[in-house]
């Protein structure tokens, strides 16, 4: 039962205290996802000197600095080119990187598409909210049409994006989504994502209450979460990516899955190769 | 929920209405057969109705079983005499009551006759949903206490049978509804045979075998039980998973790392958390928590955290 391995879990065992209260505003959803990432860790048992969170700029981007491992808080939307290399220098740890939906798909965009192609062994979580809500709340590449943003105060016409099947489409591992609302099942699909062999693509539908909420009159941070259930498709759980975004219906749980080559093992069987046909030949 | 249904049989009887003198000797047989969703409750009073019919009687039926596949209450009023006028049972009019399980038959006991009716019931107990509203760990059920001596102190005949551990002895749990038509094949005038082609032309083909086996167990047993009038056992209590340990809930809530942000009291299923003067979480009913980590969950400052402990005495004055 869910309830009782949450008995064991205590968040605080993997925060920095001296850095609690975090600086996240009242009833940010982005609190709630910190947890689930936690929890999945917890549950895998994780060694905190061997885990290396990277996070770029934003509240998302925030969040390392309150987890109590390695972390970097790097530039905007390079944490995914940081990660890259620590992965691929330090095959032993295991490399997370937390990013908003700003600095993943517009700054970062092409980070992301990469990163999918490369399918090196991270894990990237997205905490979708819709906004860039640390510079004061402008668009970002998945607000919803006809939401009033700082920088579109007549509603916005840009179409967004969908990062799941973006990322499906440029060859993540796994692919996923969830809501912060349904916790352990938000907590689930991070555990499966950590321990998938190959890049993890995971998008957190979090809320962004003070600005985007205030700014759309969309209620309290209790309704805000309350209402993120009533967009879901009742099927949760299917493996696809062809689905509408927001605010249509929504798909979550793993939405693809595939096994390619995780590109740091391939790279470095190659170097052995490449070495040892150079050692052959110096050896004559 | 579908609305009564009646069943005639014969059309001739409703032509030579009989003198109201003569009606009184020609009162139908009226017995109610109820349970749960799912156990066979219309399957023992088609048999019935399609026996009696057989015989020459004129028969009505109605039943109620919209909430068959909910696990819902389920009854079926079957009437058989020379002449039946009404499709249903009045309340104290019932001569046999026979019931599919312990707390259906318990609530239907009103419509027996007080003091000639035959109550037969198994002590199969399926406690409904509502029986477990306090959602506390280690809450008592509601299911009803009485036992069944008890209950057959109340009834002009009772008889409690365990027909579906019967049932399951013999290799099939659903074939409990028959035990019972075995026992309730007794009290009334039909023959064993009769019965027997009425349950073989109303199961599946592939369960003829075990229930005229069932059958021949609850008939047998009825008549087993008239003479020594013995006291049935009991079913022991259900339990539910998880209800077995009482546990206490404690929630830490650290004040400084609350922010106001209320989405705890909002989504306590238990409406037992508020904010305080300052506008910090604080639990107003711990009696009322029952520790489901809802607030835990969704609190994005960590603020809360429960604590489940093991219970020092069982909760048992909230029952």
């Amino acid at each position: 039962m869910i309830l009782d391995k949450a008995a064991d879990f205590d968040v605080r065992k993997y925060l920095r205290l001296e850095m609690m209260p975090h600086f996240l505003c009242p009833g940010c959803g982005h609190g709630i996802a910190l947890r689930a990432l936690l929890w999945a860790l917890d549950e895998l048992d994780q060694d905190k000197d061997k885990l290396a969170v990277v996070s770029g700029i934003g509240c998302a981007g925030r969040l390392s600095a309150y987890i109590d491992a390695n972390t970097f808080h790097v530039t905007h939307g390079r944490a995914l080119a940081y990660a890259s290399g620590l992965a691929l220098a330090r095959a032993d740890l295991r490399v997370v990187v937390i990013s908003g939906d700003g600095d993943c798909l517009a700054i970062g965009g092409n980070h992301l598409i990469h990163a999918c192609r490369r399918n090196l062994n991270l894990t990237c979580l997205m905490l979708n909210n819709e906004v860039y809500g640390m510079t004061g709340g402008q668009v970002s590449p998945t607000t919803s049409a006809a939401m009033l943003t700082t920088t579109t105060p007549l509603g916005n016409s840009e179409p967004s994006f969908d990062a799941c099947a973006l990322a499906a489409a440029a060859g993540a591992g796994f692919v996923g989504r969830e809501v912060t609302y349904h916790l352990p099942k938000l907590k689930e699909l991070i555990k499966a994502g950590l321990e998938h062999p190959g890049f993890a693509f995971i998008e957190v539908l979090s809320d962004c209450t003070e600005i985007f909420g205030r700014k759309n009159e969309l209620g309290s941070s209790a309704e805000m979460i309350m209402r993120q259930t009533s967009d879901l498709r009742p099927s949760a759980y299917r493996d696809t990516v062809e689905a509408p975004f927001r605010p249509n219906e929504l798909a979550t749980g793993v939405l693809a899955r595939n096994d390619r080559p995780e590109y740091g093992t391939a790279y470095r069987n190659a170097a052995r190769a490449i070495k040892a046909a150079a050692e052959r030949r110096g050896g004559k | 929920m579908s609305g009564p249904k009646t069943s005639r049989s014969s059309l001739e009887g409703e032509k030579n209405r009989p003198a109201a003198a003569a009606a009184a000797a020609r009162e139908p047989m009226n017995v109610l057969i109820v349970g749960v969703g799912g156990q066979g409750v219309i399957m023992v009073s088609k048999a019935l109705a399609w026996l009696a019919q057989s015989k020459g009687f004129e028969v009505k039926q109605s039943e109620v079983h919209g909430m068959a596949k909910r696990g819902g209450s389920v009854f079926s009023h079957v009437r058989f005499g020379a002449q039946v006028f009404s499709p249903t049972i009045p309340q104290g009019e019932a001569d046999i009551l026979v019931a599919l399980e312990w707390a259906e038959g318990l609530r239907w006991l009103p419509y027996l006759k007080a003091e000639s009716g035959i109550f037969i019931c198994d002590t199969k107990r399926i406690v409904p949903p509502f029986a477990c509203l306090n959602r506390r760990p280690g809450a008592p059920l509601r299911y009803s206490r009485e036992t069944p001596a008890e209950v057959k102190a109340h009834v002009a005949e009772g008889y409690a049978v365990d027909a579906t551990a019967m049932a399951e002895r013999l290799g099939n749990e659903r074939a409990a509804n028959v035990v019972l038509i075995g026992a309730l094949s007794s009290a009334l005038e039909f023959s064993a045979a009769e019965w027997e082609k009425a349950i073989s032309a109303f199961v599946p083909k592939k369960t003829v075998a075990v229930n005229l086996e069932a059958f021949r167990l609850g008939r047998a047993w009825i008549d087993e039980a008239r003479t020594e009038s013995p006291q049935a056992e009991a079913s022991p209590e259900p339990r539910l998973p998880g209800a077995e340990a009482p546990v206490q809930v404690r929630l830490e809530i650290t004040r400084a790392w609350c922010k106001s942000c209320d989405i705890c009291v909002k989504v306590c299923p238990e409406r037992c958390l508020r904010l305080d003067a300052e506008r910090i979480a604080e639990l107003t009913d711990p009696a009322k928590c029952t520790g489901c980590r809802l607030c835990e969950f969704l609190c994005p400052d960590f603020a809360i955290r429960v604590h489940r402990e093991a219970s020092p005495e069982r909760d048992g004055a909230r029952a």
